[in-house]
């Protein structure tokens, strides 16, 4: 701003912020610190009240600052020996025998599709290309294909499972992510695409009509409850299946079943946030280029592979890297149709209890509180990583001034 | 891309659209069907009744709204989320006109504390936030669970004002101290007034934030019922041991039909991409 600098100017900005820094501090930044004390303790069931004789404690615990008096008759709570015991429960298994090779084994059956990414990018550039691009992922894929066959991918990702529940939640809601993002894409831009179509009767009303899902999606959990009654034993799908004759299972008991549908319903949700955003980026697209490519006779494919896709791209990105940070943290669509089940036993994680599903049920059921500080400190380092490069990809720091 | 299409494509066209539009709408339309049949049947046999009304009652709501705490929980919830929203307005919009417009030190490692905070699901925060309350004796109130949504929902606010003040253009506000107008007057007689549409419908977003969260809810106020939320007072009804399906149902559809309007009515600022970043994606 012009005209107004030195400690007026200090203090005036000063006086803009302090309302919302304060509520941060108190509201956010306090509780994680907090947090961060209760990660390295055996806070839990069994010693859920501090030591208030302890300087330490008598600062950083709320519970201290009324009354000094030692609280019920359990054991207070202390340091873990050592300290990141909380930490190495959770993510030791990475490091230990069989698991840096069995991740190490699943990450190298990516390459060849990074490969195949990074040959497309090169041919790109230049004017006539060899081999089309689908040709290039094609050969990625069946080189994924042969090696994760050669090196037995399917039980080194069994292997991976198995060290550890934090681990499996995470493999388990990664693996989740990367079905459900291309699912989201394909069908936002599907629907963007015949939507943003001119010649075509009652576009408005559909428009309308299929952005009904995201109005649900602020209330998740409760029609997350109305879409579990289709797939029940005797639910919807398998009454109109039972018409044919045919006896459908019971889907929410069967792993594979219970992840698909979790997945269907998560689409249920998310697609008309992809689709509205995506018919935002298509109708930013100027007509000419298409007109340009219709008079030197481009099909619609080609149309589609080479205006559309890459103009797009800008568009695209940002909600693809925001949608995978929500969809990795997915928790009320879950909660309300599986519970995080099928059940396997109790303490063992179910087909479809991805990350905050499972972060919830350890609260809940274990009550070890210090371990799940452990698990929100892990998770926010992850998150907040994730986010720094959100930022790089979708460049929304910018004020008006730079 | 552009051209007409084709008799045989348009067919295609709209079967895929009556297709996509069942499927987001049955859902919804089921929960209507259901609220309306006698006892507490969720489902019928009667296979034309799955997709059209062949039976109806107002039996459901009547018990709903006279008999179960539905409307005291509605009532808990629109206290919550309205306190919520209006306080994070009140305190976040200086802060979003700082952040947009001036220029400190420490600005740019603000707004990525902003985002890590927005980043960090409150299911995470939920262990020293309930031993926070429960020492300080919010646990179980309502002003307990306003605090707990405070974190997010300040955050959200501010930023999302941040964006809508960074496009209005600051002409304006630049003839305005040409004329002698400080950065306080510039914010409240120029900027506040031309952002107050973005005020109202982003209070509308915190206000639903607050209204659809579930799980700090169930925990931070486990009993009694007369002081739960809606949505965990709905979860917990379809928990019962025998389930009332046709009040859940009623009362899923007394919840979803506001939302859906206000939803249709918000349409193009949804376009607008006011809320990336925001509510869900």
């Amino acid at each position: 701003m012009i005209g107004w600098s030195g400690r007026r100017k200090t203090l005036t900005i000063l006086a803009f912020i302090l309302p919302t820094l304060l509520g941060i501090l108190i509201f956010s930044i306090y509780p994680f610190i907090f947090n961060v004390f209760i990660s390295l303790t055996d806070r839990g069931k069994f010693h859920p009240n501090p030591d208030c004789s302890n300087t330490l404690w008598r600062v950083v615990e709320p519970t201290c600052w009324l009354s000094q008096e030692q609280r019920g008759i359990a054991e207070p709570f202390g340091i873990k020996d050592p300290w990141y015991k909380n930490y190495t429960d959770l993510i030791g298994g990475l490091f230990e025998a069989p698991g840096p090779a069995s991740l190490l084994r699943v990450v190298i059956t990516v390459l060849p599709l990074l490969g195949a990414w990074y040959l497309n990018r090169r041919l790109a550039k230049g004017l006539t290309r060899p081999v089309p691009g689908w040709v290039v992922w094609l050969g990625g894929l069946a080189l994924t294909v042969l090696l994760g066959w050669l090196i037995n991918v399917p039980e080194a990702y069994d292997t991976l499972l198995a060290s550890g529940n934090f681990i499996m939640v995470n493999v388990r809601t990664i693996l989740y992510v990367l079905i459900c993002m291309p699912l989201f894409f394909v069908t936002g831009l599907a629907m963007a695409i015949i939507l943003n179509n001119k010649f075509l009767r009652g576009v408005t009303f559909f428009r309308v009509v299929l952005i009904v899902p995201w109005a649900a999606s602020t209330v998740a959990i409760m029609m997350s409850l109305v879409w579990q009654f289709f797939f029940r034993g005797q639910g919807t799908i398998n009454q109109i299946l039972g018409i044919f004759d045919i006896q459908g299972p019971t889907y929410l008991n069967e792993d594979v079943w219970a992840f698909l549908v979790v997945v269907l319903v998560n689409l249920w949700y998310t697609y008309p946030f992809f689709m509205v955003t995506i018919l935002g980026g298509l109708q930013s697209i100027p007509l000419e280029l298409y007109e340009a490519a219709e008079v030197d006779g481009a099909s619609w494919w080609k149309q589609l592979m080479n205006i559309t896709l890459p103009l797009l791209r800008p568009t695209v990105l940002p909600i693809i890297v925001l949608s995978t940070l929500t969809t990795y943290k997915i928790d009320a669509v879950v909660w309300g149709i599986t519970k995080g089940g099928p059940v396997k036993g109790a303490g063992i994680p179910g087909a479809t209890e991805f990350v905050m599903v499972h972060a919830y049920k350890q609260i809940f059921q274990t009550q070890a509180y210090g371990l799940m500080g452990a698990f929100a400190v892990i998770l926010f380092i992850a998150l907040f990583a994730a986010t720094l490069y959100s930022l790089r990809v979708t460049r929304i720091t910018e004020g008006v001034y730079e | 891309m552009n051209r007409a299409p084709s008799r045989l494509t348009k067919f295609f066209i709209y079967a895929i659209l009556t297709l996509m539009t069942l499927f987001a709408l049955y859902p919804i339309w089921f929960a209507i069907l259901a609220s309306g049949r006698a006892g507490d049947r969720l489902y019928t046999l009667n296979l034309a009744g799955m997709f059209v009304p062949t039976e109806w009652t107002w039996e459901n709501y009547r018990i709903l709204l006279t008999e179960l705490p539905f409307l005291t929980w509605i009532k808990n919830s629109l206290v919550i989320a309205t306190s919520t929203a209006v306080a994070a307005i009140f305190l976040g919009t200086s802060a979003a006109f700082a952040f947009s417009r001036f220029k400190f030190r420490g600005r740019q490692a603000g707004l990525i504390v902003f985002l890590a905070i927005q980043a960090f699901p409150g299911i995470l925060a939920l262990v020293p936030i309930a031993q926070i309350l429960s020492a300080l004796g919010g646990f179980g109130k309502a002003w307990g669970l306003i605090i707990a949504y405070m974190a997010g929902t300040l955050v959200f606010v501010t930023w999302n004002l941040k964006g809508y003040f960074d496009t209005i253009p600051i002409d304006l506000e630049e003839a305005g101290m040409i004329d002698g107008c400080g950065p306080v007057q510039s914010f409240v007689h120029i900027a506040l007034p031309l952002a107050r549409p973005a005020l109202a419908v982003t209070a509308l977003f915190g206000f639903m934030a607050g209204w659809g969260e579930f799980f700090l809810a169930n925990i931070l106020i486990p009993a009694p019922d007369a002081k739960k939320t809606v949505m965990v007072g709905m979860f917990q009804m379809a928990g019962e041991v025998s389930v009332p399906w046709g009040q859940f149902a009623a009362g899923a559809v007394f919840v979803i039909i506001p939302i859906v309007l206000v939803f249709l009515w918000l349409q193009r600022y949804l376009e607008a991409g006011l809320t990336v970043g925001g509510v869900k994606g």
